[in-house]
């Protein structure tokens, strides 16, 4: 990644376009399950959404090889793709920016109390 | 049996290592498994979760094959330190199950 990627994001745009490209491949239910996917995951992106890279391409991974075994979406998936997500990101997998304002305010609030005693 | 699936995520990891300590598996045949033993809920997205969680904490092998139709997939090997973690998952559990069994029969003593 050049610096000029990492200002603008045309290199995750590139990515993403790579990614749906590959959805394009795929039946037209796992298709639909591809779209949930990216929408929950967005949910645990950071800043840049750059954490969610891998990790979609993980999924996308899989997606593929399932659908080629002719196996339903719902048999892969289950219903609950909001989990399914979740577990992808793990729990120290990709940790989203409004984890890591948690984290601050908690230490800043700790710090004040400790200063208290 | 269904819906178990709160008290199946703390174990599943576990069903996973002793699955692929077994011999060398892929992720249909390991959610096959655990469907013929009578975990009908699982489906592979969860088993994936797992393997992926096993890769990122080198618990696992993985050697890409290539299949007759599609993508390679990615079969798994368990290494020493998984073997370790399988070992360390059943003393757990047979902690775990000892105790609850215990719970179920034993009279407790209340202190007062």
């Amino acid at each position: 990644m050049n610096f000029f990627e990492k200002v603008t994001g045309s290199d995750m745009t590139k990515q993403m376009k790579g990614f749906d490209a590959r959805a394009k491949g795929l039946p037209a239910d796992y298709q639909a399950a591809w779209e949930e996917i990216k929408s929950n995951l967005w949910l645990h992106g950071d800043f840049t959404g750059r954490n969610l890279m891998p990790i979609m391409d993980s999924a996308l991974e899989l997606l593929e090889v399932t659908a080629a075994d002719g196996q339903r979406v719902e048999e892969v998936l289950g219903d609950d793709i909001k989990g399914f997500c979740a577990a992808l990101v793990g729990d120290e997998g990709a940790k989203s920016y409004r984890d890591k304002w948690r984290e601050q305010l908690n230490r800043n609030v700790a710090r004040k109390l400790g200063g208290l005693k | 049996m269904e819906n178990n699936t709160e008290m199946m995520k703390g174990v599943l990891e576990g069903c996973v290592l002793e699955i692929i300590s077994r011999g060398e598996t892929y992720g249909y045949e390991i959610t096959q498994q655990l469907r013929k033993l009578g975990f009908t809920d699982v489906v592979e997205g969860t088993v994936y979760t797992i393997t992926m969680r096993l890769e990122r904490n080198n618990l696992v092998d993985i050697e890409k094959k290539r299949s007759t139709v599609g993508p390679p997939r990615k079969f798994y090997t368990l290494n020493a330190a998984g073997q370790d973690h399988l070992a360390l998952f059943w003393r757990k559990w047979e902690f775990i199950s000892d105790k609850m069994n215990e719970l179920r029969t034993k009279e407790i003593n209340r202190s007062n």
